[in-house]
């Protein structure tokens, strides 16, 4: 018998919604009728089935979209599944996304007694009208109300997303929106600046926004890291921050470049060495799910990633996180600059980037790949 | 069978997109010189870029036969032309190979500028002009308009010329009768010694150089011992022949009045300029032909390959191309900033894009180039006199007694109503008015002189969009003159870049100095930290502008894994920095360069 030692994540991914919100665009469909959300739960049961391996799984994660729009009943079927194809780690992080008004209380419960132990729930802002501007569908008051039923239920580890430098937002009320967060004693809080992507409610209107400068949204930045900080949480990736011990083990997992399997459309995979991914389209998924083991055009077709690209992964997701990377004299050199302005930092043979890094992570990522 | 009554040389003439290249081809097309098959692509001018820039950049000849409708057949000689004021000298020698030209006039336009030019070089070479009216088959066609302009702004009759569509082929065998009829036939005596022009050449790889040659006197035969009376260089014979559409027609004599080409084992164009002439070296013609002038590059620019492991391709690249143009030079330099290069010599601006561009296109390589320069003739305070075509060897400001700079003498056409506009120009590139006159009471000719280093960068392009297309330029180069000059330098970060450096008029240095700041500050990306871009003659500052430290550049979101977008991001951005030249420790793009070089373009 062959003892696997590897262990991997699971991502499934829901793309259903009530609505989009304007600045979303990520592949999601609002107003689903449930016949296709029935068909959609038997194609991922099936593709969760016709998929072996030996491996014990390290986190789950349920993405969205919104899961619970599919139908919580439905959601525990596909983790039902899950649990019987594949040996879950003893410590296995089981994260559900919900929204302020996608779950009630008994659902919640229903959740956690079926071995969910993690819940996100986006908050983006405590504002109402910055709420409304974002095109969310509740108040600040409903969301504090979902977040005491979160507890109710029985939740410890919990997360938040914030968005920041929203249209006419202040400084006071970012403020204002973390310290919300903070006093409810979330653990983890991602906090991400607005971008505007194309195809977007957001980018058709762009210019009619009014954005914060790019002074302003720099001292957000700022503000936000030192506000985090003081409060006791530590900014262990790009745009998030924890409480000691409620670092997200699924994000840490992509970063660590280890290996997942995405279930469902549009869902992303990094498997024996390949990394490729299901159609972004709910109809074709369904349709394929009946056919194949598992979206073959992809997974058979893709290369295994060269040594080269694996080192280049390392650096591009490795100084992501306050973990690093390892260096050697090379990197140290290359480095050098980044280091003398303040952007990075070398510990104990480790580099990781800074506050000040971490805001242009892309150009320094792109100049140590080169 | 020579019979040199039956020779017709003739040019055609006409304003960029008249439809000079599409009317030859109908020529050559009725007449069977081609078929209509072969005829995809207009062919008499073959290189790419040409057909872009809808200009013609080397003369070209094609002979074919034409049985006209007195029952004769006649031989004809279509020579070819470029378009453009750096070729002027070779177009002018291009004209005096030929007795006729076909001056192709749009009938929804009437006469343009270059038009006009054009036709005045015929009538100083006194060719017979045909004038041709084409685009008579589009709705806006008034061919009347036309024929008036003709007679009223040239003063040329027009009453009978030829109304043609070159497009659609329409009338085009009256346009060959009328030159049967009207080009006079070539005189010459046969028995004379050997008299002819070059107008062109070419190096072949088998035959070495091809001489493009119009025999006025004498004849040229394979065996005969030549000379080329402005070079000295001499050759002995070992091909001789005519041109047709698609290759080379061997023949063992060409005599008096005939077109065709040359070749003698030459191993270089060096020798075969244009517009000297050819003789026979055992039997002289006592005089060459009037005209001749050494093609002299008044325009210097440094070319470097943007990725610096590429230097031994481009010397190649450059010695290749010097093998087809005689007027172009270079020789190695190099640039602190920029490293290994070369310094280029060329006879104005477009001869020195059409060369870049070809650099790039045919041999696929990637070039930085600086700022164009004259060459300045300086007196040092120790008596010595130097010349300079690189602005990074001009002396320092108190080592110099006097600094001259070349000046040319401007002949300008424009239609009355931009004469106001074009002599704004003229004044503001320091240009000093000496005549103005009225060609017809729509056409002024002016006359100025400027100095070249005024001209070089964008003159041209200035004086068309001031003349919405019409003025016409000419130049040439009447001496030096003792000027203010000072040499300006950027600083990025602090550092000099040698590159950047160049010369201007102490007058419009802090303009200049200004908007060169404005533009690295728009085309420099922000880098991690602020980086100041400054303008300074001897070390003291007159422009500042600062690109501020880069502010974000995240992607703070990776969705259920996707990495693969990521990843994807990160290769354009790294793939951006490949064509960056790192100069100090400042991050510069090709386009930055360039910018430069196209000041006044907003």
């Amino acid at each position: 018998m062959v003892i696997s030692l590897k262990t991997i994540s699971i991502y499934v991914h829901i793309p259903f919604c009530r609505k989009k919100c304007n600045y979303c665009s990520f592949y999601s469909l609002p107003d689903c009728d449930d016949g296709i959300k029935q068909q959609y739960t038997d194609a991922l049961i099936r593709q969760i089935k016709a998929f072996e391996t030996d491996s014990s799984i390290k986190s789950i994660y349920f993405g969205g979209g919104t899961p619970p729009v599919l139908g919580v009943k439905r959601l525990l079927a596909i983790f039902e599944e899950i649990k019987s194809s594949f040996s879950l780690a003893e410590d296995c992080e089981i994260t559900l996304e919900v929204n302020p008004r996608s779950v009630t209380l008994d659902e919640l419960i229903m959740l956690r007694e079926a071995g969910f132990n993690r819940i996100s729930m986006g908050m983006q802002s405590a504002d109402d009208n910055e709420l409304a501007v974002l095109g969310r569908t509740y108040t600040n008051a409903q969301y504090e109300y979902a977040m005491r039923s979160v507890s109710a239920a029985g939740f410890v580890n919990i997360s938040t997303d914030i968005i920041f430098a929203l249209p006419e937002q202040t400084k006071e009320g970012l403020v204002k929106t973390l310290i919300t967060a903070i006093n409810m004693n979330i653990p983890h809080i991602s906090v991400y600046s607005l971008s505007i992507e194309g195809g977007t409610p957001f980018y058709y209107k762009r210019d009619s926004l009014c954005l914060p400068d790019e002074d302003t949204e720099d001292e957000m930045y700022y503000l936000l890291c030192d506000i985090m900080q003081k409060h006791g949480y530590m900014h262990y990736e790009i745009s998030s921050f924890s409480r000691e011990g409620y670092e997200s083990r699924h994000n840490l997992h992509y970063w660590d470049c280890g290996e997942y399997i995405g279930f469902g459309a549009a869902a992303h995979s990094f498997y024996n060495g390949k990394r490729f991914s299901n159609i972004a389209d709910v109809g074709t998924y369904i349709a394929l799910a009946d056919e194949c083991f598992y979206s073959p055009t992809d997974f058979n077709t893709q290369p295994v990633l060269s040594d080269i690209e694996k080192a280049g992964e390392r650096i591009m997701l490795g100084l992501r996180t306050s973990k690093g990377i390892k260096t050697d004299d090379e990197l140290i050199r290359r480095s050098e600059k980044f280091i003398n302005n303040g952007y990075a930092v070398i510990r104990d043979g480790i580099l990781s980037l800074t506050d000040k890094g971490y805001r242009i992570s892309n150009s320094i990522i792109a100049e140590l790949l080169v | 069978m020579y019979d040199i009554k039956k020779i017709r040389n003739f040019s055609i003439i006409a304003h960029i997109d008249h439809g000079k290249s599409t009317l030859a081809d109908r020529l050559l097309e009725y007449t069977n010189a081609v078929s209509s098959r072969d005829m995809a692509e207009q062919m008499l001018d073959n290189m790419d870029l040409e057909r872009e820039r809808g200009i013609t950049i080397k003369a070209r000849a094609v002979r074919f036969e034409y049985k006209a409708e007195d029952g004769g057949i006649y031989d004809f000689n279509l020579i070819d032309t470029p378009g453009h004021v750096d070729f002027g000298y070779e177009v002018s020698r291009s004209l005096t190979a030929c007795e006729g030209a076909l001056l192709i006039v749009d009938a929804t336009q009437g006469i343009q500028a270059q038009t006009l030019a054009n036709a005045y070089m015929a009538l100083e070479n006194d060719l017979e002009i045909i004038p041709v009216i084409n685009k008579i088959d589009l709705a806006s066609a008034d061919i009347e308009m036309a024929k008036r302009e003709i007679e009223d702004i040239i003063g040329i009759p027009a009453d009978d010329a030829p109304c043609v569509s070159a497009k659609h082929g329409l009338n085009i065998k009256d346009v060959l009768e009328k030159v049967v009829r009207d080009v006079p036939y070539p005189k010459g005596d046969v028995s004379a010694p050997l008299k002819a022009l070059i107008f062109d050449s070419y190096y072949d790889s088998y035959k070495g150089v091809i001489v493009y040659i119009r025999v006025f006197e004498g004849s040229i035969s394979v065996g005969d011992n030549i000379k080329m009376m402005h070079t000295g260089a001499e050759f002995e014979v070992v091909e001789t022949g005519t041109l047709s559409a698609f290759s080379t027609v061997q023949r063992k004599t060409l005599y008096a009045g005939e077109v065709g080409y040359f070749a003698a084992s030459i191993k270089s164009i060096v020798h075969t300029e244009v517009g000297d002439t050819v003789t026979n070296a055992d039997r002289p013609t006592d005089k060459a032909l009037p005209g001749f002038k050494k093609a002299v590059p008044m325009v210097f620019s440094g070319i470097y390959p943007a990725d610096g492991a590429k230097y031994g391709d481009l010397k190649d690249a450059l010695e290749k191309l010097r093998l087809n143009d005689a007027s172009f030079l270079f020789e190695p330099e190099t640039s602190i900033a920029l490293g290994f290069g070369f310094r280029c010599g060329f006879l104005g601006l477009l001869h020195m894009e059409v060369v870049e561009e070809r650099l790039e296109r045919e041999f696929n390589l990637d070039l930085i180039t600086t700022a164009p320069s004259v060459i300045y003739e300086l007196t040092l305070k120790n008596g010595n006199v130097i010349r300079i075509d690189n602005p990074s060897n001009y002396p320092q400001p108190d080592a110099i007694e006097v600094a001259s700079e070349p000046i040319v003498k401007a002949s300008i056409i424009t239609p009355s109503g931009y004469v106001g506009s074009v002599m704004e120009l003229c004044q503001d590139r320091r240009g000093l008015f000496l005549d103005m006159k009225y060609i017809d009471s729509d056409r002024a000719e002016l006359h100025y002189e400027l100095p070249l280093n005024e001209i070089i960068y964008d003159f041209f392009d200035a004086l068309k969009s001031r003349s919405k297309g019409y003025a016409s330029l000419d130049y040439e180069i009447i001496g030096y003159r003792p000027s203010k000059l000072v040499k300006l330098d950027i600083l990025l970060n602090g550092d000099v870049v040698d590159a950047l450096s160049f010369i201007v008029h102490a007058d419009k240095c802090n303009t200049r100095a200004r908007r060169i700041v404005e533009k690295l500050k728009d085309h420099i990306p922000r880098q991690m930290f602020e980086i100041p871009v400054q303008a300074a003659i001897g070390g003291k500052i007159i422009a500042r502008e600062t690109v501020k430290a880069m502010r974000k550049d995240v992607l703070a979101k990776c969705y259920g894994g996707d990495i693969t977008r990521k990843k994807k991001l990160l290769e354009k951005q790294k793939e951006g920095k490949k064509r960056m030249r790192t100069l100090g420790t400042v991050e510069v793009p090709q386009e930055a360069f360039m910018a430069v070089l196209k000041l006044d373009d907003e």
